[in-house]
């Protein structure tokens, strides 16, 4: 869609990247939400509109998909294999991103936190 | 005492966060949003209530969109088309947009919605205003090319209504993307 859309470029955005962290196992949208904030200290929170767009774009990247919809208020999602294997991919490439900087820092002598 | 109020709508494509401070500082008064209501908003008269709006843009809207808002603190007040809608919640409230990527693509869709309709009344303003010129060449007939500056300034209204939304729109994602 967007010229910004990072889910073309196989990226996640962090939004993206903790929903679907919290579909590995399945889930409806409103303990999507909770799962994140419990996960993360309440320190990243998902609003409802950024989480309906979201889900949506997930669902079309066929990362993610519909587990059960009877309650039509409360759909259930879960993970697919492509969703984990992007997961993984996104986890690898953030943890490098954390180790060089790391070794920056290293370098200069200077604790980080 | 009068119990409904009606105001009028400053442009929601414009100035989208002017109009929702609006509606809140009419809330602190007692003077509650109902509905939308022709080109404007019909207030009630209520408790004065300490809370903030927000709007979004979503095209068929379903159960699932309106409970992820419910479940996040955010009352649905009303829509138009199904496709403008406003939501209230308590002052300090967890924003309904919480990131750059989904903001700029509420504006996307909505530019883009926009765009659909305008660009047809473009291409006939433009269309017939050709024909008008081409008549200053002589090549066309001089009721027909009256006839043709007419129906082009009937069809520049509705390019100024489609059209400056679009713009603004697309105004607003230059923004959101620089910043």
């Amino acid at each position: 869609m967007g010229r910004n859309d990072s889910l073309e470029m196989g990226e996640l955005t962090d939004t993206a990247y903790y929903i679907l962290l919290s579909l590995v196992d399945a889930r409806h949208g409103y303990l999507i939400m909770q799962t994140i904030e419990e996960m993360t200290d309440q320190r990243f929170q998902i609003g409802p509109a950024s989480m309906y767009t979201t889900i949506k774009k997930l669902l079309v990247a066929e990362l993610i998909q519909l587990f059960d919809d009877d309650d039509p208020k409360r759909k259930t999602y879960i993970a697919t294999e492509k969703g984990i294997e992007l997961l993984k991919k996104e986890v690898k490439r953030r943890q490098e991103m954390v180790l060089h900087a790391e070794e920056v820092f290293k370098i200069r002598g200077e604790r980080l936190i | 005492m009068k119990k409904v109020k009606y105001i009028a709508n400053g442009g929601l494509a414009f100035f989208e966060e002017k109009e929702m401070k609006k509606l809140a500082e009419y809330a602190k008064e007692g003077w509650v949003l109902e509905k939308f209501a022709g080109l404007g908003y019909k207030l009630r008269k209520g408790e004065p209530q300490d809370i903030e709006y927000a709007l979004d843009y979503q095209k068929g809207a379903d159960d699932e969109y309106f409970a992820f808002f419910e479940a996040a603190g955010w009352s649905h007040v009303c829509s138009a088309g199904n496709e403008i809608h406003i939501f209230s919640a308590p002052t300090g409230t967890k924003p309904i947009y919480t990131d750059k990527p989904t903001t700029v693509e509420k504006y996307e869709r909505e530019k883009k919605q926009m765009g659909k309709v305008a660009l047809p009344f473009f291409i006939s303003t433009v269309v017939f205003w050709l024909v008008g010129i081409f008549n200053d060449l002589g090549s066309v007939p001089e009721s027909i090319a009256i006839l043709f500056q007419v129906l082009g300034m009937i069809s520049l209204i509705p390019l100024i209504f489609t059209g400056m939304p679009y713009l603004s729109y697309q105004w607003k994602l230059l923004k959101l993307r620089k910043g």
